[in-house]
């Protein structure tokens, strides 16, 4: 039983000697829960859910942020690009929506353009010749 | 029996357990900071870490640490996700270095501190409630953030878009290399959500401008000189500044794709390159003798379409006022000026596209 304890003892301490390091290495990769945000603004439809969601927690610029991220591999998101403006709108930069805004050319289905208008008010609606 | 190690054998393997953790400690100590991650990047992006000789392929959630150099290619971007949620984005043809970033979760500070010496960037503050100080320098200004989103251009396409705009006009001698053209682009006052408005203040040339609306933009043509503004950002020049940003969304903003990084105006076959300032000056002008090289800009003919972004026939953009003056200042500033370190050019064709 002694020496049991002994044995027990001499591994602890080991044990308690690289502990020491460990902290250390746990701190290693802090960034690890950003992998989450940037995995799933890969994709449109992931990348248009998460910023839903941190829309619906409030998080207006981290939603923008997402978006972003979406329409930097797809440029053609006309989802994305219309609820990025329409955060704009939310955050106060009008101006700044109306000009994406302009950049839809093809037409926009009427729940997508009723979101944009709710945030930037009566805007004349793309594919629909004004 | 023995069923444990002799003394002079557990003593090794104590030596050795500590050693091991003094070295991992050392290590971790030894390790660059890291600070954030690449959260997106569009075809050729070059990150150079601190002290080393050369610079790497930029790939998707790859770390990013204190002091990397970041460049990027024509058509090229990153969007950098720091720990704090504060994002920075930078366009085609830039360089960016995150050279200062304390942040504690836990008791809700963060400071920031980056160098901007060429190309479009875009910052938006990450949590609301942080407290502490963050500021981007470029070659000729700083400007001192407070929770916003900001865009800004350091060199020849700040005297482009600077130089279509009624609030500073074709006269100013600007320095291609240096000049700076900083836009805030909310959250305004009318905010929704959980954000706090934003604020910035450029300071350059000893004096300060505050700007806090959305779509005021300040320009510093040149080392030395007073920032010129606020004025109101046409949406002409935001169109511009946001095709340097997201060379992807260039052509739907209207801009060729092949020239993303150097963008003609809409329907433009030869942008405007601008005139060669005459050294000493043109006669009469007041201020110190423009340096040999650095020029006026070009104004780019027609007019703007606020619905569609779209270049019309030539028709009145010409005339703009030399506005060669800045509000009174609140405060003075020096602003230290980052000493840009060469990185070299990156590879055509890396493509770490999500």
């Amino acid at each position: 039983m002694a020496i049991r304890s002994r044995v027990l003892s001499h591994w602890a301490a080991a044990a308690c000697a690289l502990g020491l390091g460990a902290p250390a290495f746990a701190q290693a990769d802090p960034a690890a829960a950003l992998d989450g945000l940037s995995q799933a603004s890969a994709q449109v439809a992931p990348g248009m859910a998460l910023a839903r969601r941190q829309i619906g927690d409030g998080d207006l610029m981290g939603a923008l942020a997402t978006l972003e991220r979406v329409l930097i591999g797809h440029a053609d998101a006309d989802g994305a690009l219309m609820l990025h403006a329409s955060l704009l709108c939310r955050l106060d930069d009008r101006d700044g929506a109306r000009a994406e805004l302009g950049a839809l050319e093809r037409p926009v289905a009427g729940r997508d353009w009723a979101e944009v208008t709710a945030a930037c008010g009566p805007l004349p609606r793309p594919g629909r010749g004004g | 029996m023995r069923r444990f190690a002799p003394r002079g054998r557990r003593a090794r393997l104590l030596i050795a357990a500590a050693a091991l953790s003094l070295a991992g400690a050392g290590i971790a100590a030894g390790a660059p900071q890291v600070i954030g991650i690449n959260s997106a990047v569009l075809n050729n992006v070059r990150i150079r870490s601190a002290g080393a000789a050369t610079a790497h392929t930029a790939v998707v959630r790859q770390r990013v640490a204190l002091a990397d150099e970041v460049q990027t290619g024509g058509r090229s971007q990153l969007q950098v996700l720091l720990l704090d949620k504060s994002v920075f984005t930078v366009g085609a043809n830039a360089r960016l270095t995150i050279d200062r970033y304390v942040y504690d979760p836990d008791r809700g500070t963060r400071a920031m501190g980056a160098s901007v010496v060429k190309g479009a960037f875009r910052f938006m503050s990450g949590r609301p409630d942080a407290r502490g100080s963050s500021a981007i320098r470029t070659p000729v200004a700083t400007i001192g953030i407070r929770g916003t989103i900001l865009d800004g251009v350091v060199g020849e396409e700040a005297v482009r878009i600077a130089a279509g705009e009624p609030g500073v006009g074709p006269n100013v001698r600007s320095d291609p290399a240096t000049a700076s053209l900083v836009v805030l682009r909310g959250p305004g006052r009318s905010a929704q959500g959980r954000v706090v408005p934003g604020v910035i203040d450029v300071t350059a040339g000893n004096r300060t401008v505050t700007i806090d609306r959305p779509m005021r933009a300040v320009y510093v043509p040149r080392p030395g000189a007073a920032p010129i503004g606020p004025f109101v950002l046409s949406p002409r020049g935001l169109l511009q500044l946001q095709a340097l940003i997201f060379p992807s969304l260039a052509p739907r903003f209207g801009f060729a794709p092949e020239q993303a990084g150097l963008p003609a105006y809409p329907g433009e076959t030869n942008p405007p390159r601008g005139r060669i300032f005459p050294p000493g000056g043109y006669p009469g002008e007041s201020g110190p003798p423009a340096r040999p090289g650095s020029y006026v800009p070009a104004i780019p003919q027609g007019t703007f379409d606020q619905q569609g972004g779209r270049q019309r026939p030539p028709s009145d953009a010409a005339s703009a006022p030399n506005t060669m003056t800045a509000p009174p200042a609140p405060q003075s500033v020096s602003a230290p000026t980052p000493t840009p370190t060469p990185v070299p050019s990156p590879t055509p064709g890396a493509n770490g596209k999500p």
